[in-house]
């Protein structure tokens, strides 16, 4: 038996913690589940977008713990790259399909397909662009986050160190006078450890980026392969 | 002090006796002299004596609590009774305590008998306390005030005990509570009793049995009760009269006393009622060298008392006094009059019929009866009516108009003197009256031109009878508080009431006032002076609107006509030649720019609000003038809006309106405070600067005037800039507002002024000039906002046009990108402009650089230019900006964690040998890294050779994303390298790499290959 989440997606902005959360639960529930993406807007243009994701076994694993602490996503290798997985995506028509398909071909207007060097529009790209941007900012955030936090935990580590070296420092002191020890005390009560900013959104952020890049990537790579031709041309 | 209470009192009412127990310690000691032969001899007592005083006096009280009783069962006054059990209980503590003291002397002297008279007080307390007991009913009774108030005040004094008066005080007011505690004393007083008696009881049987065998010892203490009984009788009407104030102010021991003093003086004037009841007393031996006193006090009083008295005992004796001492020539004309007859109606007669009413007698009486002014005790308005009669009485003995003006001067004086609080209001009346009095004056001043009035001119060199006449006072300072008075009345009225209204029409008389002294003053005063009552006189004026003069701006009266424009012209003018104070000319430069505003003199008021500099130093003036130059502000705002200044209006009114706390800053009303409470004390000054509400500026009209203004500034500027990484705001609140209504998941039709507002700005985002213009010139906000202005239809107009211009120009800014060329008919079509505006809109956005275009003009067309940032350029700009952000943001965090750094070096190792074989080649965004200028191309490279640490940084981020590896020179927006796919660095010369980047990503297929030609 097999299990398919089916996702509508623009621009391809798929990877949301949603996602993440129904997707591992199809899988834990049902092993085989995986997740299509299919984007009816590039489909309505010709480019027929239809992909199949999985979670892969360690953010599986992961998500499990619902700890996204930076230790526990190094320790298991966990980065946006590893989030999902994609799968192949083969479409078997059947004969019948295919050979309706063959006589809607020959129907075509002749003129019709043959502006390859067409580079598209500009406004997918301008979208793109600022969807991107959109992320970027929040990504940014996120990492001003992480590093307050990194220096807050600096910060304390430092006053840790002087408070302990103090204390040292004041037992040898009572020991050279006869004295019994200071009492030991709790020292995670003194600096109470500063929760660490669960990672999970900036991974999430920077798998979308990720995303973003790749079909804007790919966009350039077909303009500048018509390009090259252009080039060649003259 | 209870005793001290109960002697003068009971005792003798001499004054001196009284004081002579003032000075005693407030000890028990003060008990001693119960009567006046002891007193003489009480140097030789022994300690038997004292003792057994002490013991006598406490016994007495008791019995005196006691007999009490009696007379309460007369009114049925249980709760009296049962105080009385409250109050024995107390003292009979203290009786305990003092028997204790005096065991010693006992044992001593009378080898341990007990002295009779303490036995048959036990007995006595027990057979009363038994008989109450049985009595329950008497312990829940009803209230009876009045003797309640003059125990309270007993116990008060008796027992220096706060608390038990404000236990008593309870009792009052929770009767449940009163005979609940009254059935406790009661119950521990008999417990106690009992207790205490076990000791004594073979005495006490002995003494039941044969009562008599000690009565020689108590005759004398009978006697003394019986004193004393009489002497509360004698109190008792004067009880509440005397005794009502003080419940108030019981804590205070200082008032106490002064209460005490008080019924001295009250008993001595009520020497008959004591002599009557106290003579039916079996109390021979006293009475004589009793009488003998009280005759002595009432001949004193005689020669004092002939004052009439009217409410306080105090105030009665200190004008007494005053008068006494001073009036010696007029003081047969007193009449006097008794004191029974409470509020006599009659006035008091200044002179007798005979005396000769000279100016020089007017005065000194004038002077009296003024010397009392603003002292403790004076009653106020008793001195106004001495004051009216005394100027009747010079005017019918026409002394002259200097003596009148001298008279009214000083009577309007004491009229303000009425209301003892500066912030609160006086009463209309007397408002009413100062008004005709003031107005008095100033016609007798008017017609007496050799007479000099002024504060200048002391009371010795006055001259009243012969000219130059010469008067001490200022009527300036009158008009000026009879100002700030009306101000204060209009303030405290309720602003919607019909109250306020009607004090309103005073306006016209306070005007008609301070145009009389005007003129007065112009003829008479120093320029100082002159100044300030046409500052006076301006602020009645200022915020005026004068139709006349409104009609004379537009042309339409002669410029001779006078107006409140020409009229306020004079007098600032005046004052910024004569005035030395800096207040006086800050404010009437405010109040001429205010009124020119107001009147739509636009270029003048801005000018002079120019010219005048105040923007610098209003700060460091006064809060009211702070206020002042704030509706001015708002006023020069309205009118530039009015004149459509768009941009004027904006900037007059962006202070005012960008903390929202608009209403606050004009003083139109107290906004709650978010942080901290304000004290009572702040509240009241901050009352105290409100404006009137007459005067007020609509708040609601001045944030639509801003809102708009700020659209029409804010809207085409937004659509200009729309891809600036960096977009400044030009106004806050006008960007809350728009937030505010994208935060709302659905948006409805707009209701309020303000959702009008910002759906004509979403209107005009689109150019739809016509929707945003139907948005703002409604009904609805006609009679909201546009019709609040003195020329509504103007204003309307003025902004429709506005609001089609600006359209126009977001339009253009909008989808200029769109179009090849527009034809400028066309646009003045759809804006429903003339070809001419149109023309000159476009004209300057090209002059300006706003649009990349020119005009054509044969086909009169606007051809747009296709230059660079096309608006893609400017977003990937942008992006490279907000990527410069993050790879900053990263960078510090792996300046921060050690282990990165160790992980990074591996993986810098790894990324560098797959680099190049990677398909795609990554966008790297370059910082020039504090460097100056740009660098030459050799730097370049090798810079970005050594900052790997950046492109791995990327890797973490987005490895083997991007396409393109740039190098970016934020500084100079240019791009220097770009490394194509498969990491080769494409070679070109920087414009043309800049174009070949542009190409590749900006899909501009024909002008890309042209370019690369």
């Amino acid at each position: 038996m097999q299990m398919m989440l089916m996702k509508s997606t623009q621009l391809g902005n798929f990877i949301t913690t949603q996602l993440l959360e129904s997707q591992y639960s199809y899988q834990t529930s049902i092993e085989e589940s995986v997740v299509l993406i299919y984007d009816p807007n590039k489909t309505a243009r010709g480019f027929l977008s239809v992909k199949a994701y999985r979670l892969t076994p360690e953010a599986i694993s992961v998500v499990q713990e619902r700890d996204y602490t930076p230790e526990v996503l190094r320790k298991m290798r966990l980065g946006y790259e590893n989030l999902f997985q994609e799968i192949k995506v083969v479409i078997k028509n059947s004969h019948l399909l295919n050979t309706l398909l063959c006589e809607l071909f020959e129907m075509m207007p002749s003129t019709e397909g043959q502006q390859f060097l067409d580079l598209g529009t500009m406004s997918t790209l301008d979208r793109q662009l600022r969807c991107l941007m959109e992320y970027v900012d929040d990504l940014s955030q996120e990492a001003s986050k992480f590093n307050n936090l990194q220096r807050q935990l600096a910060k304390q580590q430092q006053e840790k160190h002087k408070y302990l070296q103090k204390r040292a420092a004041e037992n040898a002191q009572r020991q050279s006078r006869g004295e019994p020890p200071l009492p030991e005390e709790d020292i995670n009560k003194q600096f109470k450890p500063i929760p660490p900013i669960p990672r999970l959104d900036a991974m999430i952020t920077s798998g979308q980026i990720t995303n973003y890049c790749k079909q804007i990537s790919q966009f350039c790579n077909q303009s500048l392969g018509k390009l090259y031709v252009s080039k060649a041309l003259q | 002090m209870s005793s001290r209470f109960f002697m003068s009192d009971s005792e003798s009412e001499s004054s001196s006796d009284s004081e002579e127990y003032n000075k005693e310690p407030v000890g028990i000691s003060a008990f001693t002299f119960s009567d006046e032969e002891e007193d003489q001899k009480r140097i030789v007592r022994s300690a038997k004596e004292k003792r057994y005083e002490e013991l006598n006096n406490i016994i007495k009280n008791i019995k005196n609590y006691k007999k009490n009783r009696d007379m309460s069962s007369l009114l049925t006054s249980n709760i009296y009774k049962s105080l009385c059990i409250f109050c024995s209980c107390l003292s009979f503590e203290d009786l305990c305590k003092a028997y204790q003291k005096a065991l010693n002397v006992v044992k001593k002297e009378e080898g341990g008998k007990i002295p009779g008279f303490f036995l048959r007080c036990l007995v006595d307390l027990e057979d009363y306390i038994n008989q109450v007991w049985e009595d329950k009913d008497g312990r829940f009774g009803s209230s009876h005030i009045l003797f309640f108030l003059e125990l309270l005040l007993v116990s008060c004094v008796g027992f220096k005990c706060v608390y038990v008066v404000i236990d008593l005080f309870l009792f009052i007011f929770n009767r449940k509570n009163m005979s609940k505690n009254n059935a406790k004393s009661l119950t521990t007083l008999r417990q106690k009793l009992r207790k205490y008696t076990r000791d004594f009881e073979e005495e006490i049987r002995l003494f039941r049995e044969n009562p008599d065998a000690e009565d020689s010892d108590v005759e004398k203490d009978e006697v003394d009760e019986d004193d004393d009984d009489s002497v509360m009788d004698d109190d008792e009407p004067l009880g509440p009269a005397a005794f009502k104030k003080e419940p108030s102010i019981p804590k205070e021991e200082k008032k106490v006393v002064e209460s005490e003093s008080d019924l001295d003086s009250d008993e001595s004037d009520w020497p008959s009622d004591s002599d009557e009841t106290s003579s039916s007393s079996e109390d021979d031996r006293k009475i004589e060298g009793r009488t003998r006193e009280t005759f002595l006090k009432k001949k004193v009083d005689d020669l004092e008392g002939e004052k009439t008295k009217k409410e306080k005992i105090r105030d009665k004796r200190k004008t007494k006094k005053e008068k006494g001492e001073s009036d010696d020539d007029t003081k047969d004309g007193w009449q006097s009059v008794s004191k029974k007859a409470a509020i006599p109606r009659e006035k008091p007669k200044m002179f007798g019929k005979d005396d000769e009413v000279t100016i020089p007698a007017v005065v000194k009486k004038l002077s009296e009866i003024m010397a009392a002014r603003g002292k403790k005790g004076t009653d106020r308005k008793e001195q106004i009516e001495l004051l009216h009669e005394l100027f009747n009485i010079a005017k019918e003995n026409t002394l002259g108009l200097p003596v009148q003006i001298k008279i009214q001067f000083n009577l309007i004086m004491s009229i303000y003197d009425y209301n003892p609080s500066v912030s609160d209001p006086m009463k209309v009346d007397f408002w009413e009256k100062i008004l005709v009095k003031i107005d008095e004056l100033l016609d007798m001043l008017a017609i007496t031109p050799e007479l000099a009035i002024g504060e200048h001119i002391t009371e010795e060199s006055e001259s009243l009878e012969k000219p130059p006449y010469r008067v001490r006072g200022c009527v300036l300072t009158i008009v000026e508080r009879m100002d700030e008075e009306f101000i204060k009345l209009l303030k405290a009225c309720d602003a919607h009431s019909n109250e306020y209204v009607v004090r309103l029409r005073d306006e016209i008389q306070t005007c008609k006032i301070i145009d009389k002294l005007l003129q007065y003053e112009e003829e008479h005063g120093m320029p100082s002076d002159i100044c300030r009552i046409y500052l006076r006189k301006i602020e009645h004026l200022y915020y005026k609107y004068d139709k006349k003069a409104a009609k004379q701006v537009k042309g339409e009266l002669p410029e001779a006509e006078v107006t409140s424009l020409n009229e306020m012209d004079r007098l600032c003018k005046y004052i910024f030649v004569r005035d030395n104070t800096d207040r006086l000319r800050t404010r009437a430069v405010l109040c001429h720019i205010y009124h020119m505003s107001l009147h739509d003199k636009w270029y003048e008021a801005r000018d002079l609000m120019l010219m005048a500099h105040l923007q610098e130093t209003i700060q460091h003036s006064d809060l009211p003038t702070q206020i002042l130059y704030n509706r001015t502000m708002v006023q020069l705002g309205l009118c530039a809006f009015r004149h459509g200044n768009v941009k004027e209006a904006h900037n007059a009114l962006l202070d005012i309106q960008s903390g929202g706390r608009a209403k606050e800053l004009l003083a139109q009303g107290l906004l709650p405070q978010r942080q901290y409470e304000r004290t009572t004390e702040q509240e009241k000054q901050e009352k105290q600067r409100q404006i009137p509400f007459h005067q007020h500026i609509n708040l609601e009209m001045l944030e639509c005037v801003y809102l708009v203004s700020a659209m029409l500034i804010e809207i085409p500027y937004m659509a200009a800039h729309e891809f600036d990484a960096r977009r400044r705001m030009i106004s806050k609140s006008f960007h809350h507002q728009l937030k505010n209504s994208e935060r709302q998941s659905l948006v409805g039709p707009p209701e309020s002024m303000r959702e009008h507002v910002v759906a004509a700005s979403k209107a005009m985002r689109n150019g739809n000039w016509n929707l945003c213009r139907s948005l703002l010139l409604n009904d609805k906000m006609n009679a909201k906002v546009w019709d609040l202005f003195h020329e509504a239809e103007k204003v309307r107009l003025m902004l429709g046009r506005k609001i089609q211009e600006e359209s126009l120009r977001t339009y253009l800014f909008t989808y200029s990108h769109v179009y090849d060329s527009i034809s400028l008919v066309t646009l003045s079509e759809m804006f429903e402009l003339p070809y001419g505006t149109v023309h000159a809109i476009i004209s300057k956005l090209i002059i300006n650089e706003e649009i990349m275009a020119s005009l054509d003009e044969p086909t009169s067309c606007l051809v747009m230019h296709r230059t660079e940032p096309s608006s893609l350029q400017s977003l990937s700009l942008q992006l490279a900006d907000k990527l410069y952000n993050l790879v900053e943001n990263n960078e510090r965090i792996l300046d921060q964690k050690p282990f990165f750094s160790r992980g990074m070096q591996l993986l810098r190792r790894n990324l560098k040998s797959d680099c190049c074989s990677r398909e795609a080649v990554t966008v790297i965004v370059r910082r020039p890294s504090g460097m100056k200028g740009e660098r030459d191309e050799k730097t370049e490279e090798t810079e970005s050779e050594k900052g790997i640490s950046l492109w791995d940084t990327k890797q973490l981020l987005y490895a083997g994303s991007l396409s393109f590896l740039f190098v970016y020179l934020p500084k100079s927006k240019s791009l220097r390298k770009c490394w194509g796919p498969s990491g080769d660095v494409i070679q070109a010369g920087p414009k043309r790499l800049k174009n070949f980047v542009y190409i590749f990503f900006f899909n501009e297929m024909l002008r890309s290959i042209w370019y690369l030609i």
